[in-house]
């Protein structure tokens, strides 16, 4: 059985190898993300029915929890490598033929970092070792994001820097607060204590730290950063940033909350920022006329919906946060994968220059249909089931408050439909543009590179839209791994 | 497996018709017009059969079921028939159309959902088919191009929000009983407080009330079926909006159950009333728009919104002359309402696009049959006796009349003398009076086109003649509802409700016509004149420099039209204008400097300690 140290431990080598290997021979480094994330990807589909019986930790120092920096492969952890490495690999696989200027190898070897931060973060048990994850994460991010180099990026680049630099700060902050307090960093050894503190004492860390990883997790108002980075950042890289990073800092964020806090009574103010969350998002996405910049706000829309699932802080509802995620990924990495090539063929990012897209680039317009609908929450595409679960957990309570608090929640989705069908129609009913300059036909469609990640992302899911128990049936012990703090001290630290 | 195999044929073949479509049109046209036809076959098959058939075990931990009773029946086979007939009218009327793949497999796509909507067995399938008919429907108006974007825009916006009330409705459903599957929710609702009632009945009314454009939420109708493509239109006219009737039956007399129904509010204030008056304003005020129009498909999509409101107000009663009149008025409406827009289309596509009243006229010559089965169908919406249009119209009367109801009888009174006026200025603009210089070389309708129209003609004069065929089968219908029994004759009703029997009429008529006719013979002889030898005002009128038609009805619409404003049209955009403006207020959160970035992370982490610190909120 494949150890599952090696999911950090083989992305993170070969991402040191790009560079060395780019010195001799530069052309075979776009294809080692996609190998290192097919290794990934089927290491976590061997792994998935291990750990769904029991959590695997892995010690890494010869000794047991809760000394030394250790892993623990669970069912959500597991679950999101999946999830990361599955994204990693059909982004990466795009990326073979997207990104041909510019230094290539670098490219290649911190988009390898930003999974590797990714997936450290999701696997670690350790708070300072999640730390370190977050900022392999971010730097890579960071840098990435900077990739073309011209003005917008490196300014966007910039002020993601200085916004996540002191997240980070504040994260540290926390983590010595913590240290101090109860003078260790498993997490599991952490929760085990925490009601030996008061809680005064220990709100203070828990604020610096939820706000430190907040930044990363987009919610609001620490979200500022990104849908300028999102949007200047090469579209290969806004689909892994919108798709895989800000679900990175989100996890990190509800790790803190719910296992090592096990914090029920700050819920409704968790809910209530989700709400925010989603209607600042969906709001500013209305009127974007920047297609990049609409699908990021769209995201911070996104992100405050799953939000809003986690404060339910119920089993359904954290299953419906974890659904929102997998659907979110795949609908949201579509779009961003699926308008890349399409800006590249126009030069601009105006909505208004996609007009009479679907008839150019048939293929690339359907899937953004796809994606778009599945955002909505349209049958019977993933977004349906997803949205459907997080709204059953809050209906759940059969209170009018929560009934009220979902009608404003679908205010939220009224509004994103407003501006996907919007786009849509525009996509495939409105003429071109008068400066479109219609070239050959065969020149017109997305390379093959392209077209294989988008159907596959397309496919996925329209078939999780209409079998939504494939992903349930992993949703549950997943959401059961993040809530159940018990058992997770349990798991790590034994009886 | 009867229904799972109807849906499989549906959505399976409007793929194959796409995919056909790129190989040949001649293939995809036979490929569309089979596949509609083996539909109505198969749904023909399942007449009286009653099936229930699990086809996905397990979607969120619930079953999902079809299943095939009278009323999804009677439902389905109005939709098969009037689909497939759209089809056949299309193969004309798309040819050469850059969009007609994507019409004809689209067109299929929304059958199936529709289809799958009136056999869904369980509220989810019920939405999940739902919101596939809401967005393929979206997707085929918007593939007019042009101002049908707007309006296929102003359709998905407005039924996105129907279905979030109808989500919050059907989960809140599943939290309190449990289950999703309809007899089991019917079971389970009749224990259920009022207040839970009347949540359920809010959110799905509002979701069937866009749905179905009954006033106030209309508003998306006249521009989407004015705007579609006019095969489209018949279908959206003709069975897409019966879908939020099928809707309401759907939850006024099996989810929530009559007894329930009828002891929902207090005093006045009852739910039947509030949709009873609404339904009467559905009748008067659509209806006097519907006169006012001068665009014939806007006309008619106008004259949908008043037929559909006759249809609310027989729901409302819960009598059963009443459930009668409205489910035998929804399948009058589909067959008068399709009829009519493919005669438009016809109309549009024999004049190179002309659909505007003041411009056409002198018709009948030139599309006879066109002519006259529009005629039958103007009839029909009128409620002339010997149209389908008669006996529902007579049922909706008595039982007003019958319970009491004189104010909501003459709103439904007035609503057919503007039916008059309207039926009466489109048959008049498009195919009487004058002929203009340029349509003289308009040729008949071609033969995909005139078979459809006749074929609903057809069904009109036969259901006008022998209404016991669909009266036996509302009245069933009913009958599973716990609605008392009606006596069906062939012929009409028996004598207890007050007897009507179509035979007397069809006689009267005859010999009516006949006398009419024989005193014609025996006075003065006719004198056959050319089309443009009729006169105004006793002086002949010079050929092409006066029309007739235009500004038809000037003074009467010169009077209503200040009264007839579109108010809760302008109340959803003024609704959308301050949306949009608090949407780009929202924005400026977003500054774009880094400072008030920084800003608002320092403050985030002050205000969770000042929380705390104040309300010790952990």
């Amino acid at each position: 059985m494949v150890n599952p140290i090696l999911l950090i431990a083989v992305p993170l080598g070969l991402g040191f190898i790009i560079p060395l290997l780019g010195l001799i021979w530069e052309k075979p480094t776009r294809y080692v993300p996609a190998a290192a994330m097919v290794f990934n990807l089927a290491a976590s589909l061997l792994l998935l029915p291990k750990v769904l019986q029991r959590p695997w930790v892995v010690e890494t120092a010869g000794l047991p929890p809760p000394f030394s920096i250790h892993l623990v492969a669970g069912p959500l952890g597991v679950g999101l490598s999946l999830l990361i490495a599955l994204v990693g690999l059909l982004v990466a696989i795009y990326a073979i033929g997207y990104v041909r200027e510019g230094p290539v190898a670098k490219y290649h070897s911190l988009y390898l970092f930003l999974l590797t931060g990714a997936t450290g973060m999701v696997l670690t048990a350790d708070l300072f070792n999640l730390f370190v994850f977050f900022e392999i994460l971010c730097i890579s991010s960071y840098a990435l994001v900077a990739y073309h180099g011209d003005r917008a990026g490196t300014e966007s680049s910039a002020k993601y820097l200085i916004q996540g630099a002191i997240g980070s700060s504040l994260v540290l902050i926390g983590i010595g607060f913590v240290y101090g307090l109860f003078g260790t960093l498993s997490m599991a050894d952490i929760a085990r204590n925490i009601d030996s503190v008061s809680p005064m004492k220990l709100f203070l860390p828990m604020a610096f730290l939820i706000t430190g990883f907040g930044v990363e997790a987009a919610v609001l108002p620490l979200n500022a950063w990104l849908p300028d980075a999102h949007s200047s950042a090469p579209s290969s890289i806004s689909a892994i940033l919108s798709g895989i990073a800000i679900k990175a800092g989100l996890y990190a964020v509800a790790r803190v909350l719910f296992t090592i806090y096990g914090a029920d009574t700050i819920a409704l103010l968790v809910l209530v920022i989700g709400i925010l969350t989603l209607l600042v998002g969906e709001m500013s996405a209305f009127s974007q006329n920047n297609i990049k910049r609409l699908l990021a706000y769209s995201s911070i829309g996104q992100i405050g919906l799953i939000v809003f699932a986690l404060g339910l802080a119920s089993a359904l509802g954290v299953q419906g946060a974890l659904f929102l995620v997998v659907s979110h990924a795949l609908a949201k990495s579509l779009l961003f994968l699926s308008v890349g090539y399409m800006i590249y063929r126009t030069g601009s990012m105006e909505i208004s220059s996609l007009y009479g897209m679907g008839r150019r680039m048939p293929v690339s317009a359907l899937c953004f249909t796809i994606g778009a609908f599945s955002l909505v929450g349209l049958p019977p595409f993933i977004g349906f089931p997803a949205k459907f679960t997080v709204i059953m957990a809050a209906l759940e309570r059969a209170d009018p408050l929560f009934t009220a608090l979902v009608g404003v929640v679908l205010v939220g989705t009224v509004v994103e439909g407003a501006y996907f069908f919007r786009i849509v129609q525009g996509l495939h009913f409105r003429p071109p543009p008068e400066s479109a300059t219609p070239a050959r036909a065969d020149q017109e469609e997305a390379p093959v590179s392209a077209l294989v990640p988008i159907c596959l992302l397309a496919a996925l899911i329209v078939a999780v839209g209409v079998y939504p128990s494939v992903l349930t049936h992993y949703l549950g012990p997943a959401a059961r791994d993040l809530l159940d703090k018990a058992a997770y001290i349990h798991h790590v630290l034994g009886p | 497996m009867l229904p799972t195999t109807i849906l499989i044929v549906a959505f399976g073949s409007a793929g194959f018709v796409y995919l056909a479509g790129r190989v040949h049109a001649r293939v995809r046209d036979t490929l569309a017009v089979l596949s509609s036809l083996v539909l109505v076959g198969l749904i023909g098959l399942g007449y009286g059969a009653w099936r229930e058939v699990v086809y996905v075990p397990d979607f969120l931990g619930l079953e999902l079921v079809l299943r095939l009773n009278l009323l999804a029946w009677f439902f389905a086979i109005t939709v098969a028939a009037v689909v497939s007939l759209s089809t056949i009218f299309s193969l004309s009327y798309m040819r050469r159309k850059e969009s007609a793949n994507f019409h004809y497999s689209a067109t299929l796509a929304v059958e199936g959902a529709m289809l799958g909507t009136v056999f869904a067995g369980d509220l989810l399938s019920f939405f999940i088919f739902w919101e596939i008919m809401s967005w393929s429907a979206y997707l085929l108006i918007s593939c007019n191009r042009g101002r049908a974007l707007e309006a296929g825009l102003k359709y998905i916006i407005m039924s996105l929000v129907g279905s979030c009330a109808m989500l919050i409705g059907l989960l809140a459903m599943y939290s309190g009983l449990g289950v999703l599957s309809i007899p089991l929710v019917a079971e389970g609702m009749q224990a259920a407080s009022p207040g839970f009632v009347l949540l359920v009945l809010l959110t799905f009314g509002l979701g069937f009330g866009i749905k179905s454009a009954m006033v106030p939420l209309h508003t998306w109708l006249p521009d989407a079926h004015s705007e579609a493509a006019s095969p489209f239109s018949a279908v959206l006219s003709g069975v897409l909006i019966k879908m939020g009737i099928y809707g309401f039956v759907l939850l006024m007399y099996v989810v929530v159950g009559l007894k329930l129904l009828l002891g929902v509010g207090a005093g006045w204030l009852t739910f039947r009333h509030i949709l009873c008056w609404l339904g009467a304003i559905t009748v008067v005020v659509p209806t006097f728009i519907a006169v006012l129009q001068s665009d014939a498909k806007r006309l008619l999509a106008w004259s949908s919104i008043g037929q559909i409101g006759y249809i609310i107000l027989g729901l409302s009663f819960g009598t059963s002359l009443a459930f009668a009149g409205a489910i035998f008025h929804a399948l009058n409406h589909a067959l008068c309402k399709s009829l009519l827009f493919l005669a438009v289309g016809a109309v549009e596509h024999n004049t190179g696009g002309v659909r505007d009243l003041n411009d056409l006229g002198g018709l009948a010559k030139r599309m006879p049959v066109t002519f006259a089965c529009a005629l039958l169908a103007g009839l029909g919406l009128i409620g002339i006796p010997l149209t389908s249009g008669f006996v529902p119209k007579w049922l909706i009367y008595r039982s007003l009349i019958e319970d009491g109801y004189p104010f909501l009888a003459l709103a439904a009174l007035i609503g057919t003398w503007g039916a008059i006026l309207y039926v009466y200025k489109l048959l008049h603009n498009i195919f009487l009076g004058q002929l203009p210089e340029k349509h003289r070389e308009v040729r008949r309708a071609p033969l995909s086109m005139r078979i459809p129209i006749l074929l609903l003609g057809l069904g009109i004069l036969v259901f006008g003649v022998v209404p016991g065929i669909p009266l036996r089968a509302v009245q069933d219908i009913g009958h599973t509802f716990g609605l008392a029994q009606l006596k069906v004759t062939l012929w009409g009703l028996g004598s207890e409700a007050g007897a009507l029997n179509m035979l007397n009429i069809c006689l009267a008529v005859v010999i009516a016509f006949a006398a009419a006719f024989l005193l014609l013979r025996l006075g003065a002889k006719g004198r056959a004149v050319d089309q443009e030898d009729s006169y105004a005002a006793g002086s002949a009128v010079p050929v092409g420099r006066y029309h007739y038609t235009v500004d038809f009805y000037g003074p009467l619409s010169r009077m209503i039209s200040p009264y007839l404003r579109d108010r809760a049209d302008e109340f959803y955009y003024w609704l959308a204008a301050r949306g949009r403006e608090i949407a780009d207020l929202t924005r400026k959160v977003y500054t774009g400097y880094a400072g008030t970035y920084v800003l608002y992370i320092v403050s985030f982490l002050a205000a969770l300690i000042f929380l705390q610190l104040v309300w010790h909120i952990w």
